[in-house]
């Protein structure tokens, strides 16, 4: 495969391009679905591609090679394509190479697991326990390897896989709850665990009422706050603000969030997206985005960074840069201190669908689903059902009470779309309307 | 094709000695070009090449599926091992079944007026990139603003141990636009997608320079004059983009027999109308809402499904009741009931699940003035920016981009970012007249896990509202 990569660069470099990037990559996961809590259906994989980057006189083109049997003959015609492209002014080249990585290895158990279906009992077993009668949800082992070679001098492989695992309990429609498990090594990989934080809370929130509009204090469980967190990272990309789709333009060293807030990516940390390298083969590192309220970058691949007279921090995709995961850092709250300090407020544990009105105010609405729950002094009060949380992205962000001292790692279908590590979280002043009747 | 239509073969015939009860094997063949034009600048063309097969067994009443794009036997093998094997892992205590389709054999495609393939890119970028300089020319404050043009060709052969053997071929146009215009300090977005199954001549039947230029004078409009909008109890002309969006969101998502089942509960949620809910009211009786992948042109168009089931028209919604569920084989089973043709997969390496066609609210004889001459107090809502809607596709939220008050039948100024917020039946049933302007605009449906994002169109005419809730 390492061949595969470095022929297709040396290739389009003969053909004349000044730039080019090939990452070969061979997908091996394998999933199972699982509903009303049986599997519904097992995934399997084996598929081979080769991404890749060609640049011929500022004309930039991506393409995904699939017939690894004849890349001469695509990188060919890809380079006459190109040619006939027009250029891009901002381009700015790739990173130059080589670097040095990190030393990351995936857990041998992980590699070697071939069958999962004892993971998803245990999950619906743990959901079930505590009351649940409906399980759905997916088992993942996701495993891929990296064979990156660019035209400046990078060559690098980097083999991921790991493990994930998430399900939703039902006691009824209205009832409902969602847990995750995510691990890089089969020891820490808890299936149960993740079901019973799910079957926990459906049980907890048997007999929903409708809720009630108004502004209140609400505790974020970390999957919520991570798809807050979500929101946050993905529109820190230098492109997305440069396409007017994030309201953190121009706001470089300004207050953006709490200070209780400090925020990051990183490639290189503990999760499961967990990577060596970026597209341009940049090793990954930590870049602090947020920190205690201040926005201190966007992130960036070498183009971008020219554009906003910066560095690349390492977030290069073929054509944008994107976060890789995001971690917040942990307050000084336990979890109970987090729920106890609320003399009358909510705690909304999962939401999906936010929309914006604009990206640019960061105007917005989400959907919370699962368990809703109107809480005092910490303690349950009733189950809620049929809110929408409306409200502003940065709003949100400043209003920020306090941080849990334990961050878990979320990642989720939809909302959730890479992993983030966030801990409990309660903010104050929440916009929470619902259907007029 | 041929040594393709072998792989698929050679994949039935090599699962069926291994003792399956059901097999399928997709092949698809998909080229893609799309390039994404940025502030004017043409941000990175990609070109792609997908090709490869994908095999669904059934064994012991479990379902196993593998794809790969390793296009030799010893993978088409692999996977089919692969496939028997995870599936007799599942030890289900119910057994999935299908129900019965005749085999059938079909050759369908869909005709190109000047074929996508002879269109070269730098035609296509000029096209997209003349828009844009019209767009600009107008003067207007547009700080950012992006078009992504794509074009995908897609050559599917189907094949199963029932003797199903269908080839297909659809050639499929999109342009979407993103657009930011400012004002003294206020700011207005939109987004509009566009999408069509056929040739190039597809760009001329949106008349897109028309509508992106109409577009931005209406958001300059809307931050020059637009107003609060009123709240409280008035009536609404919703136009059809709106109608469009509410038909696909709180009727083709909650009649899908999966999601009825609870097979999507974990991603895109469950429905509100239960297994037993045909015939269940949620509107007025002037209500039809459809899915039909037999729209000509319009982009989620098809003849046959991705399990070999031919295409027709679905009631979903009949004068205000619900009608039919939509289905594939398997859920069709689990209700005693036939498929209608609605299984779709996104690419041959993921399963066909059940997917919306082209949903829209079927039109009627009203038109936009008549609609309008009978509102004495209320807002006409022509387009909207935000929306959501819950897993149980009830609650549901669409805020405005192009509004205007209405009095006494009467367009007045505009209104900015009117919301409705209301639950499914509620606004179904304050629907009290249908108008005849049907229109699509495309969308991306998300669903499954894999995420499948797939070509649907949503549609409508103009519809009227009375006495509901804005604010």
């Amino acid at each position: 495969m390492e061949d595969v990569s470095s022929r297709i660069v040396e290739k389009a470099i003969g053909l004349g391009c000044q730039d080019a990037i090939a990452d070969v990559i061979a997908n091996r996961s394998y999933q199972i679905r699982f509903a009303q809590n049986e599997a519904v259906i097992s995934n399997r994989w084996r598929e081979s591609t080769a991404s890749v980057f060609f640049v011929y006189d500022k004309r930039v083109l991506a393409s995904d090679i699939k017939d690894l049997s004849r890349v001469d003959e695509a990188v060919e015609r890809l380079v006459k394509i190109a040619k006939s492209s027009q250029q891009n002014p901002d381009y700015a080249g790739i990173a130059d190479g080589p670097f040095r990585y990190a030393r990351v290895r995936p857990d041998p158990k992980v590699l070697s697991l071939d069958e999962g279906g004892k993971y998803v009992e245990a999950a619906i077993g743990g959901a079930t326990d505590q009351g649940a009668k409906e399980c759905a949800g997916s088992f993942w082992k996701y495993e891929d390897e990296h064979f990156l070679a660019t035209s400046n001098g990078v060559e690098a492989h980097d083999h991921r896989a790991s493990l994930y695992l998430s399900i939703r309990a039902l006691l009824s429609l209205e009832s409902s709850g969602h847990g995750i498990a995510c691990a890089t090594r089969l020891s820490q990989f808890n299936p149960e665990k993740a079901g019973r934080k799910a079957g926990r809370i459906a049980a907890l929130a048997r007999s929903p009422k409708p809720g009630k509009a108004g502004r209140y204090t609400v505790v974020f469980d970390p999957l919520i706050f991570g798809s807050l967190t979500d929101q946050t990272g993905g529109r820190l990309g230098a492109w997305m603000v440069m396409a007017g789709l994030s309201p953190f333009g121009k706001k470089i060293g300004k207050k953006v969030a709490s200070s209780q807030l400090t925020l990051y990516d990183d490639g290189s940390g503990e999760s499961i997206a967990r990577k060596r390298f970026d597209a341009e083969g940049v090793p990954t590192r930590r870049n602090v985005l947020v920190n205690k309220g201040v926005l201190k970058t966007y992130l960036h691949n070498t183009s971008t960074a020219k554009k906003f007279r910066t560095k690349t921090t390492g977030n290069a995709g073929l054509v944008s840069p994107d976060p890789h995961a995001i971690f917040v850092k942990p307050g000084d709250r336990t979890r109970d201190e987090i729920f106890s300090e609320v003399k009358d407020g909510l705690w909304l544990t999962n939401t999906w669908y936010t929309r914006y009105q604009s990206y640019v105010t960061g105007d917005l609405s989400t959907i919370p689903r699962d368990g809703i729950f109107h809480i005092r002094k910490g303690d349950v009060v009733e189950a809620w059902k049929d809110i929408r949380l409306t409200d502003n992205l940065l709003h949100l962000l400043k209003n920020i009470e306090a941080l849990g001292d334990e961050p878990e790692q979320m990642m989720w279908w939809g909302e959730v779309s890479i992993p983030n590590s966030v801990p409990y979280a309660r903010i104050k002043d929440v916009g929470i309307t619902k259907s007029a009747e | 094709m041929e040594d393709e239509t072998d792989l698929a073969n050679f994949a039935l015939d090599y699962a069926m000695k291994k003792g399956v009860s059901y097999a399928e094997a997709r092949y698809e063949h998909q080229e893609q070009e799309n390039f994404i034009l940025k502030n004017g600048v043409l941000d990175a063309l990609y070109v792609g090449q997908d090709r490869g097969v994908g095999v669904r067994v059934l064994v012991n009443g479990a379902l196993g599926f593998a794809a790969t794009n390793l296009r030799t036997k010893s993978d088409v093998r692999a996977i089919v091992d692969d496939a028997i094997k995870i599936a007799k892992a599942s030890r289900r205590k119910t057994k999935i079944t299908f129900a019965h389709e005749d085999a059938i054999e079909m050759n369908w495609s869909i005709p190109e007026q000047r074929k996508l393939a002879d269109v070269s890119v730098e035609e296509k970028i000029a096209e997209v990139q003349s828009v844009d300089r019209d767009l600009m020319a107008l003067g207007l404050k547009i700080p950012a603003r992006y078009f992504q043009f794509s074009d995908n060709r897609i050559v599917k052969f189907f094949a199963n141990s029932e003797g199903s053997r269908i080839r297909s071929y659809s050639p499929r146009l999109r342009v979407f636009y993103f657009l930011t215009i400012t004002q003294d300090g206020q700011v207005e977005q939109t987004y509009r997608n566009y999408g069509w199954s056929g040739g190039w001549e597809g760009i001329a039947e949106w008349d897109l320079r028309k509508r992106v230029i109409d577009e931005a004078k209406s958001m300059q409009r809307s931050l020059v004059e637009g107003k609060k909008s009123p709240e409280g109890k008035m009536d609404l002309v919703a136009g059809p983009q709106v109608a469009g969006i509410a038909s696909h969101e709180s009727c083709g998502h909650p009649t899908e027999a999966d999601r009825v089942l609870g097979r999507e509960a974990s991603q895109a949620g469950k429905s509100f109308i239960p297994p037993d809910g045909i015939g269940m009211r949620v509107g007025s009786e002037v209500v039809n809402v459809v899915d039909d992948p037999t729209v000509e042109h319009a982009i989620a168009y098809y003849r046959t499904d991705d399990e070999g089931v031919k295409a027709r028209r679905r009631y979903l919604y009949k004068e205000g009741r619900v009608t039919e569920f939509l289905q594939n084989r398997e859920t069709a089973a689990a209700m005693h009931t036939r498929s209608n043709g609605s299984a779709r997969a996104v690419n041959y390496n993921v399963e066909a699940i059940v997917r919306m066609a082209n949903t829209f609210v079927e039109p009627k004889d009203y038109s936009v003035d008549e609609l309008l001459e009978d509102v004495k107090f209320g807002v006409y809502m022509k387009s909207f920016m935000e929306w959501n809607i819950d897993d149980k596709r009830y609650n549901a939220k669409y805020a405005g981009r192009e509004a205007y008050l209405v009095e006494n039948g009467e367009v007045k100024h505009p209104v900015r970012n009117t919301i409705i917020e209301l639950t499914t039946p509620a606004f179904w049933s304050a629907v009290d007249a249908v108008g005849k302007d049907l229109d699509f605009e495309a969308g991306f449906c998300g669903k499954s896990d894999p995420g499948q994002a797939l070509d649907a169109s949503l549609g409508g005419p103009t519809i009227r509202l009375r006495n509901v809730y804005l604010r």
